[in-house]
């Protein structure tokens, strides 16, 4: 099908991870009539949910991955782009929120917004996208979907409007009443594909209207004419879909659906207002930066005539090779187009396009502006853009953290070993989070996250997918070092025994750095230091502060300022004057006060309030601090600062000290100084390590 | 150190001179005004004052949002730092933030037994020794008798002392009695052993000290408050 881009919708579905996404999708697909049967999540059949294709998320019942899966709905084709929950794989949440155009919040009508749906809110704010909301799981005791609106309106600050109210609740769900057409809708036959419409149930009449005046009212700010129609009492209701289809894309207006994806109730409305209500891809402002011009922004236009600009945002290992998921932003390729990487500067031809469905692939002529689509045989990394020739450009760079969190891992026999850097490798291309070097000391392979569960979920793939079995040491934080106060040098560094002789003289200072790594600044006068030897200067203190001496991590924060110094005619040299700051650096490291820093994270907990203080409790054990804590009726949210190297095994106590009911989440935050005592420890543990190394 | 002479110093010190050493532990104080005139200003200024004594602080809100309030906190304590001139102000911060816990409660008509119980809960199992609670946003219209003296009888149990702001409301009728005690405050009176209004005179706020325990209370404070910068300033 060749769509116009008008009828294209690209689109995630984001959630909370237990507000059954997986099942929603999986019914999506279903009534998209791309697959013949319904498997659940965890199902009897073994088989599970059609977009969890890793067996460890079967596993798990969680989606880690993004892939974009191909469907059509109404003469419409949409994209649905499946967004991982949890929040140690932000940076993969975070790339799939750029190629979205839009988004369905997917929300318990039992838990609300919870912790979790908040961050995942954030980040959907955060890339400007627009959503819809899906309560679902309308099923459930204890079900609520007009507590979870008011949530949406409280928590979220989301202006949300009721496009449908159920027709009972619990065990008696059985269908909802469409406020736009008035009419009750009911989901028949075995898979509630047979969708029936009747008059609204006497009992509801009263209330449907009163939604209905509610909906008018906020839909009324978005169109003079339907507030002109509702005073003449002429209300169509297409004036009514295109007020809300202009709130929900200029983000003022959050349009709620509500059923149950797992009783087949709702799914159908949903995706109605998906196309209805979502933006298409020329509904969108992107902008590429110029990579020649300063990062100067460069605004793309959805022109299939246009030049063409694309991001590839998804790799993936599949049973056929490497397929690389794009998204055009710009113009169209089509196969034996030449386009260029912009980032390796590499040329390439279009080879095989597809586009993937659930469960099979299709082969594709062309892409144009707004979709999205797949690649085969293409070597680059995530977040690369490619251009037409002649066109330099970037989409957007997304800020990738440090990691926080190492952990050496040893293949478990021979074997092992070459499907593990093969893995490595693939993860390390997916992922950029996710990082992998060998320790020259004690040759071990490190590999380095953003989290435990992080690494976990790496080391568990390693295994399934690579057949690598590998052994783990202990997690290990990602200290840092850095200095307090500021220091002199004067360091001489001559040798004049036999050969060439070796002569370099630097006088400057260091100096704390409050934000930022290490800068070099350069005040030699008069040539003191011919200027070829000043960057070899820099080389040196760069060198120097890969390995701090108090515990062998990186040092930061330290401005190096070279003010005089003193060279040689024929002894200076490049590795001279290198030396001759690493030593510098070495005598003064000491004196400058150096303290270790670790990373803090930022910890939130949710859970029922009368598990309060078993909250509190656990995070004053692991040395946090508490900033807040917020009590809404019966439920609590405490906002911690907590050191990583205090979070391990920290979701099993949190589950057994609530009996289950409460649940965190953590993101870095900041780098915080080490407390005298854990300082003391890490110092002496480093010594007997090198010790040992030295026998 | 540094903190504690810094301390000496300050209004509040002049604050508690003028009240017999302010609430003290066991007891209740309420600074009462009319909305906007600088209530919240000034409890975030005493507190800050207290973590510069190194003394905790749990913070209960009843109203605002948890980032509003530390906003608050956050630009009290860059006029300070401004005005006295502090060296090394972030790791001051950093270090007094530690010792300061946010506790919003949302629901209207939360009610006070369960407040009360949080805040023991992080006290007691969050090992947070907190000496001063102050509590914002109290709405003492609604409040029962038996709601203060529940906050009484926290306070001495605990041995702490409270400080709560009240926002006296457009009047009906009067909005204070003749010795000028806000007319909200009466029913409560028993329970309260310092109260202290606001009043807007136009470029600045006076303090004025209408109970002080048992003692005659000081009447107008040699205390007001920059409209500026919302702190409690020393008259010149």
């Amino acid at each position: 099908m060749t769509t116009t881009i008008e009828r294209m919708r690209n689109i995630g579905i984001s959630a909370h991870i237990d507000s059954g996404k997986t099942t929603l999708t999986e019914r999506i697909l279903f009534y998209c009539k791309k697959i013949h049967k319904i498997h659940e999540v965890k199902g009897k059949d073994g088989v599970g949910a059609t977009m969890d294709h890793m067996d460890l998320e079967r596993e798990r019942g969680i989606t880690i991955t993004s892939a974009a899966t191909h469907v059509e709905w109404a003469g419409h084709a949409i994209n649905i782009i499946d967004t991982p929950g949890h929040v140690d794989f932000t940076i993969e949440v975070e790339r799939s929120l750029r190629v979205l155009d839009g988004a369905v919040l997917v929300l318990c009508s039992v838990g609300g917004v919870q912790s979790q749906t908040i961050t995942v809110d954030r980040q959907l704010r955060r890339y400007n996208v627009p959503r819809i909301a899906f309560i679902n799981k309308c099923d459930r005791v204890g079900a609520n979907p007009f507590k979870v609106r008011d949530q949406l309106e409280e928590k979220l600050k989301h202006n949300a409007v009721l496009m449908q109210i159920p027709i009972g609740l619990e065990d008696r769900h059985r269908g909802i009443v469409d406020l736009v057409e008035m009419k009750a809708v009911y989901f028949d036959g075995r898979d509630g594909e047979v969708v029936r419409t009747e008059e609204i149930p006497a009992e509801l009449r009263d209330e449907s209207r009163r939604r209905r005046d509610e909906l008018l009212d906020a839909a009324s700010m978005f169109s003079d004419a339907l507030t002109e129609a509702i005073l003449e009492d002429r209300v169509a209701a297409d004036l009514i879909h295109e007020a809300v289809r202009r709130g929900t894309i200029a983000r003022k207006l959050t349009p709620v659906f509500l059923g149950s994806a797992y009783k087949n109730k709702g799914v159908q409305a949903l995706l109605d207002g998906v196309v209805r209500y979502l933006p298409h891809p020329a509904d969108v402002d992107n902008t590429a930066i110029e990579i020649d011009r300063d990062g100067r922004p460069f605004k793309l236009v959805s022109d299939p005539e246009a030049p063409a600009v694309l991001l590839a945002f998804k790799l993936e290992d599949g049973p056929y090779g490497q397929l690389t998921y794009i998204r055009v932003y710009q113009g169209h390729i089509g196969k034996g187009d030449e386009i260029v990487n912009t980032r390796s500067r590499q040329k390439i031809k279009v080879g095989r396009l597809i586009r993937m469905h659930a469960d099979h692939m299709e082969d594709v002529a062309g892409a144009g502006a707004g979709d999205i689509a797949a690649l085969f045989g293409i070597d680059c990394a995530s977040g690369d853009t490619f251009a037409a020739p002649g066109l330099n450009l970037a989409m957007t760079s997304i800020y990738v953290p440090d990691p926080v969190i190492s952990l050496a891992i040893k293949p478990a026999d021979k074997n092992a070993l070459d499907r593990m850097a093969k893995a490595l490798n693939r993860f390390t291309k997916e992922d950029p989070t996710f990082r992998t070097h060998v320790d020259p000391e004690s040759h071990e392979t490190i590999i380095q996250g953003m989290g435990e569960l992080h690494l976990d979920v790496y080391v568990e793939r390693m295994k399934r997918e690579y057949n690598a079995e590998v052994e783990t040491g202990r997690p290990q934080v990602a200290y840092r070092e850095s200095i307090t106060s500021r220091v002199e040098f004067d360091y001489l560094h001559k040798k004049q025994t036999g050969g060439a002789g070796q002569f370099g003289r630097v006088i400057g200072y260091l100096e704390p750095l409050a934000e930022g790594t290490y800068e070099f600044v350069n005040e030699v006068k008069g040539g003191r230091i011919p200027r070829e030897f000043i960057l070899s200067c820099d080389k040196g203190f760069q060198s120097s502060l890969k390995k701090g001496e108090l515990i062998g991590f990186p040092v930061i924060g330290v401005r190096v300022v070279l003010t005089d110094g003193a060279y040689h005619d024929v002894d200076s040299s490049d590795h001279a004057f290198q030396a001759a700051a690493v030593g510098a650096f070495r005598q003064v490291y000491r004196k400058a006060k150096p303290q270790i820093l670790e990373p803090i994270m930022k910890v939130s907990v949710e859970g029922p309030s009368e598990f309060a203080g078993n909250i509190f409790a656990s995070i004053n054990q692991r040395r946090g601090i508490i900033v807040s804590s917020v009590e809404d009726g019966a439920f609590s949210r405490v906002d911690a600062e907590v050191p990583l190297s205090e979070m391990f095994g920290y979701s099993m106590q949190i589950r057994s000290l609530t009996q289950g009911k409460a649940e965190f989440t953590m993101e870095f935050l900041k780098y915080g100084r080490v407390p005298a005592p854990v300082a003391e420890e890490l110092m002496a543990r480093h010594a007997d390590r090198k010790a040992q190394g030295a026998k | 150190m540094v903190k504690s002479l810094l301390s000496k110093r300050s209004p509040l010190r002049i604050l508690e001179d003028s009240t017999h050493g302010g609430p003290g532990r066991g007891a209740i104080a309420v600074l009462a005004s009319p909305k906007g005139v600088g209530k919240t200003a000034c409890l975030v200024h005493i507190a800050t004052e207290k973590l510069f004594q190194g003394k905790p602080v749990i913070h209960v809100s009843y109203a605002s949002r948890v980032d509003y309030i530390i906003t608050w906190y956050e630009d009290i304590f860059k006029e300070i730092a401004k005005i006295r001139r502090l060296r090394k102000a972030v790791d001051v911060h950093d270090e007094i933030i530690k010792k300061r816990v946010i506790m919003n409660f949302k629901q209207e008509g939360m009610k006070t037994d369960q407040v009360l119980r949080s805040v023991e809960a992080m006290i007691t199992f969050g090992k947070f020794s907190a000496e001063t609670i102050i509590v914002d946003g109290y709405d003492f219209v609604l409040a029962g008798s038996a709601d203060l003296r529940k906050f009484k009888e926290f306070a001495r149990r605990m041995n702490i002392e409270i400080w709560f702001s009240a926002s006296l409301r457009d009047p009906d009728g009067p909005l204070y009695d003749a010795d000028g005690m806000p007319c909200v405050l009466i029913p409560h009176r028993s329970e309260l052993d310092i109260v202290i209004t606001l009043h807007a005179k136009g470029d600045f706020v006076e303090l004025r000290v209408i109970k002080d325990h048992d003692h005659p209370a000081a009447g107008i404070l040699p205390l007001k408050l920059d409209p500026k910068t919302l702190l409690i300033a020393q008259e010149r």
